[in-house]
């Protein structure tokens, strides 16, 4: 068999970057585009349906009052002071058990286990954990905190929370930390520094500004939480800041007012629900705009 | 000629350690016990994660236990509901979760989908990157936030026009052949899916509100997944001819079971959402075949009676319906991060 023998078949453009040629496949392509642009178009209208509807029913609510008052009867001026003071401390006291514990927990994957089988089962439990439905946290704050104590409580209300942040602070931080260059670690062992003066002088600074941003983003994801409080904090019309009486939540409130028939406490709900939403809204875009720059840095 | 100072003797524990044995005997101890006990907090991190989950479920396991033994398994196929007379299953509940959840996947696995491949395959690269940030700031966005428009928004729009226009269109429609009697036996009829009175607060409206959460969670990780399809694989296509729509498929069908994985993960989040649909879905203890029956969740029953339970039996009943959901969860996360962390192993061939 000769090479002249072989006839050289008609090869296509090596770069057709899918253009289509037969009108057919140029209109199933045409519709394929327009169908995800479509769905991508109403995935973020709903972003702005939800946004939009807050903004623009929570504006008229939007008064000192808000930040000044006390919840009250129908007609009087109303406000919600002590349930904004109330999250505060609410996410307080979850950050100071969710915290420390999640950033072990993180410290643990990323700079102790070997990427055997044990990590990933411990990756696995956290990923899982953080699956928890809230409900569930909340019914098993009551059992183990509201019941023995004889009470409901900002502590339960918080421990709750705190349950809910464990995995997502575990997380970031392991994700963090596996950013920083192993390079450094190397050099920091090289000139002498033992493991835990590599990890805290080296390690954590490097990731700081990392973590902080994971942190932001379980503060906003634990503000928004309602259902573990409703059988651990409760809730509570009057300025408390001790926790251990029933303490109120923003969250609570809304949830409270919302279910009312109500058009003034409607209107709270909506006004309650514009400042909890900027909350969240300017920490995840002040996350964004932290990550790319240091991205952009490296 | 310069000679090394001579070494202090080796610690126990020297061999392991990256303490240099330059430092004098105290330094060195010191260093290596705060090495341990980093170490040790670090674990203790890792332990209190296993005790939270153990926790959890023993918890929740000695509190339902005495209805677990009182009804058994039965539990989860009888569809009374009746505190008075201590008759307990969570069939409705069951129901209601599986369908809004299968509804909120039907609704939302096309749009996440396409969403994904549109960041992936379609936009420019000054527009992927904001339309990214935006689908995630929808999965930012409290439930209660979704709950609040859903009830006040939604549900009076669904009733006035939404429902009516559904209503007139399908009519005819007989489709679901599953109803509860009076008595609360079930029984087959033919239903109309959209039969009742159009009231907004039903299984539609908690279907299309957790079908709205679902869609920021699905639609991320379906990006992730469709970003690892390798390259040369899409080049390799190309190069034979063909189109962009052939290679979008051949892209969908390589990253199929991490898609699955995304669904099953936004499936587990539906079922375990509480706030935004005990807010829109009627709240009612009952199976309905039609679109426009009020339901009820496994976590919105807990929502709503948990602090009601004046029983024993009562709340152990919750408390196993909590289990239950719980469990349910816990499977469905588990399967679906084994589906997506096999991904993120490099493949062997």
């Amino acid at each position: 068999m000769t090479a002249s023998a072989i006839t050289p078949p008609t090869v296509p453009p090596i770069f057709s970057s899918g253009r289509p040629r037969n009108r057919l496949s140029r209109y199933t392509n045409l519709l394929a585009k327009a169908a995800c642009t479509l769905s991508a178009l109403l995935a973020l209208s709903v972003l702005f349906l939800i946004l939009g509807f807050v903004l623009y029913r929570g504006v008229g609510g939007l008064s000192l009052n808000l930040f000044t008052k006390l919840p009250g009867p129908v007609g009087s001026p109303i406000g919600m002071e002590n349930c904004i003071i109330g999250t505060i401390i609410l996410i307080a006291i979850s950050s100071a058990i969710g915290v420390p514990v999640g950033m072990l927990c993180g410290i643990y994957l990323a700079e102790y286990s070997r990427g055997g089988f044990f990590a990933h089962t411990v990756r696995l439990l956290v990923d899982v954990i953080a699956g928890t439905p809230s409900i569930v946290v909340g019914v098993l704050g009551y059992e183990l905190i509201v019941v023995p104590t004889g009470h409901f409580s900002g502590w339960a209300g918080g421990a709750a929370l705190a349950f809910l942040m464990c995995p997502i602070v575990a997380r970031t931080t392991e994700d963090m930390l596996k950013l920083v260059p192993k390079a450094y670690r190397e050099g920091s062992i090289g000139v002498g520094a033992s493991k835990s003066q590599t990890l805290f002088r080296v390690v954590l600074p490097a990731a700081r500004a990392g973590i902080i941003t994971g942190l932001m983003l379980a503060i906003a994801r634990v503000a928004g939480e309602t259902a573990p409080l409703l059988f651990t904090a409760l809730g509570n019309d009057q300025l408390v800041v001790n926790p251990s009486q029933p303490f109120p939540s923003l969250t609570l409130e809304i949830f409270k007012y919302a279910t009312s028939a109500e058009d003034q406490w409607r209107q709270q709900a909506w006004a309650g629900m514009l400042v909890l939403v900027s909350i969240i809204v300017l920490l995840s875009a002040a996350v964004r705009y932290t990550t790319r720059r240091t991205t952009h840095a490296r | 000629m310069t000679t090394a100072p001579a070494l202090p003797p080796a610690l126990p524990d020297e061999r392991f350690s990256a303490v240099p044995r330059t430092r004098s005997r105290l330094r060195r101890i010191t260093l290596i016990l705060l090495d341990k006990i980093t170490f040790g907090a670090a674990f203790g991190g890792v332990l209190v994660m296993f005790g939270l989950l153990g926790l959890v479920l023993w918890i929740l396991l000695k509190y339902a236990w005495p209805a677990i033994t009182h009804f058994g398994l039965r539990f989860l196929a009888t569809t009374q509901w009746d505190p008075v007379n201590d008759k307990f299953g969570a069939l409705p509940m069951i129901y209601g979760t599986a369908v809004s959840s299968v509804i909120a996947l039907l609704l939302a696995v096309p749009v996440s989908v396409g969403t994904a491949i549109f960041i992936t395959r379609i936009a420019p690269k000054w527009l992927a990157g904001p339309v990214s940030f935006l689908v995630e700031l929808l999965a930012a966005i409290p439930s209660l936030a979704y709950g609040l428009w859903g009830a006040l928004v939604m549900v009076p729009w669904l009733q006035n026009h939404g429902e009516p226009a559904l209503q007139s269109l399908l009519e005819h429609v007989k489709i679901i052949p599953l109803g509860q009697n009076a008595d609360h036996s079930m029984s087959y009829f033919p239903a109309n899916l959209v039969a009742g009175g159009a009231y907004g607060s039903d299984l539609l409206a908690g279907g299309l509100i957790l079908a709205l959460m679902i869609i920021p969670i699905i639609t991320a990780i379906s990006r992730d997944v469709l970003h690892t399809v390798p390259r040369d694989l899409e080049d390799g296509a190309y190069g034979l001819g063909a189109t962009w729509w052939q290679v979008t498929r051949i892209a969908l069908a390589y990253s199929k079971v991490g898609i699955f994985g995304a669904v099953i993960l936004g499936l587990a989040r539906a079922v375990g959402e509480t706030m935004a649909v005990v807010m829109v879905i009627g709240n009612t203890n009952q199976i309905s075949g039609s679109l426009f029956g009020g339901a009820q969740t496994m976590a919105g029953l807990l929502a709503n009676e948990f602090l009601e339970a004046d029983h024993a039996l009562y709340y152990s009943a919750l408390v196993y319906v909590a289990l239950i959901l719980l469990v349910s969860t816990l499977l469905m996360n588990t399967a679906a991060r084994l589906l997506l962390a096999r991904l993120s192993r490099p493949r062997t061939r």
